[in-house]
Order: structure tokens, then sequence, then C-alpha cells
């Protein structure tokens, strides 16, 4: 998977992955969102529009990320997920902390 | 017309790829099985091969093999490994805490197909997958 982070600079972080988001991702996933939180971003747009697959290791690296934005005072939202991303977010009931968005810009609004 | 796929693999991060392809395979074969029930029985084999992966024991080689069954009314997927029997599994459900980073993988695969069991035959550790078709 690649994973590119953009406008670290600011309080807002997009990160773009490209790829499944599984066992093997996860980890880099969580590590990336931990040091852009660390420097200084606290609201992370995950933007999964080039995600075809994505597990449970995925599902809770994306937990984690939440927790550690949250931690720093701020939020992180998904944007562009397909059919199956959802799905995994709707059986685990997982819908009801990260829901999501269509786009990253509507992710965006109000931040 | 029925379909068979099978791949072996040493059970590491790295060879879940080779489901993805194998099940890739299957779907370009078979354009005529939902696209519901290919991402379904896909989830429950990821999460199963993945708990395998996870649990195995550092010191020990594990080997699995797996066979994707495509017929009229089901996909029926089978996954051995080597290894110690694995026990304990835990109760069928979701964490209570929804914040919860990990806990989640057996219950999405039993959600996501009609029938899960696992065996321990012959020394093997044997995960069948059902999946049954849209009508």
């Amino acid at each position: 998977m690649e994973i590119d982070t953009s406008n670290v600079e600011g309080k807002i972080v997009t990160v773009r992955l490209d790829g499944r988001l599984n066992m093997v991702a996860a980890p880099r996933l969580k590590s990336e969102i931990e040091a852009v939180v660390e420097a200084g971003a606290t609201h992370v747009l995950v933007d999964l529009t080039a995600v075809p697959f994505m597990d449970s290791s995925g599902l809770g690296a994306l937990i984690a990320a939440l927790k550690k934005a949250r931690q720093a005072h701020g939020d992180l939202r998904i944007a562009g997920a397909n059919e199956q991303v959802i799905t995994v977010l709707k059986l685990t009931n997982l819908d009801r902390v990260l829901r999501p968005y269509d786009t990253v810009e509507e992710a965006s609004d109000g931040w | 017309m029925d379909g068979e796929y099978s791949v072996r693999g040493l059970a590491v991060p790295e060879t879940i790829d080779l489901l993805h392809s194998l099940l890739a395979e299957a779907r370009a074969d078979f354009p005529e099985v939902s696209e519901v029930d290919a991402s379904m029985i896909e989830m429950a084999i990821i999460e199963i091969a993945g708990n395998v992966v996870q649990h195995s024991p550092e010191a020990e080689t594990i080997v699995y093999s797996f066979t994707l069954q495509v017929l009229d009314d089901r996909l029926v997927g089978v996954l051995e490994h080597s290894g110690p029997e694995v026990t304990g599994l835990p109760e069928p459900g979701m964490p209570e805490d929804l914040m919860a980073e990990s806990g989640r993988g057996l219950a999405l695969a039993e959600a996501a197909v009609h029938e899960l069991r696992h065996e321990f035959v012959d020394g093997q550790n044997v995960w069948t997958l059902v999946r049954l078709r849209d009508a």
C-alpha cells in the first residue's frame, strides 16, 4: 500500500491510501498517523478512494488513529470508501464512529 | 459450470495477497457471481487467514492450503493449515468496546458467510466457509 500525506504543516492532514488496507498495511498506517499527530496535526482526513479492500486489521488501525487524533483534541474522518469498506463498517457497527463521507471535501466541511 | 481454485503458502502476512489473487481469478472466470457474494466470502477468507497468521507460533513454520469452489448455489472456501489445534475460539460477537482496536476478525467472518466451522482432522486445522449465492 502507498500512503501519501499532505498538508502536514497545518492542523488538517489528508492521508491518501492506495492499495489494500490489510494486516500488512495496517501497522504502517497507524504509525504514519501517529507521527503526523505528534507533529502537530489534529484533524485527519483519510482518503480511501483507492482502497479496494479493508480487513479488520485495517479497521483497527483506523480506530487507533481516531483515538490518537481525539487525544490531541482533534478528529479523524474517512472519505471515498467503496462498498466493501462500508460493509465492514456496518457489520462491525463502526459506521457509528467512523461515518463514511463521499468525498474529502465533504468530510472536511466544518473543520 | 463449477470451478475450483487452489493455492498454498506460508502463514505470513505477505502471502495473504495470494488469496486475494486467487479470488480475483475466480471472479474473472465467473462474472455471474454477485459482487456481494464474492466480496463477502473474500472478507471471511481473509479474516480467517489473518487469524491463522496472527496466531501462528513464532517458532513454527505454518503452511496453509486454500481451495475455493464456485458451485451453482454456493461458494465454498476450505483453508487447511498445520500447527497445533486451534482451541479456545472466542464467543461469536463484536467486542463490547466500540473503540477496541482488535478482536473483530472472527465475528466479521461469521457475519459474512452462512456457515463457518473449524475442525481438527488428521493433524490439520480445517476451516470451512460457505456463502450461499444470491438466487
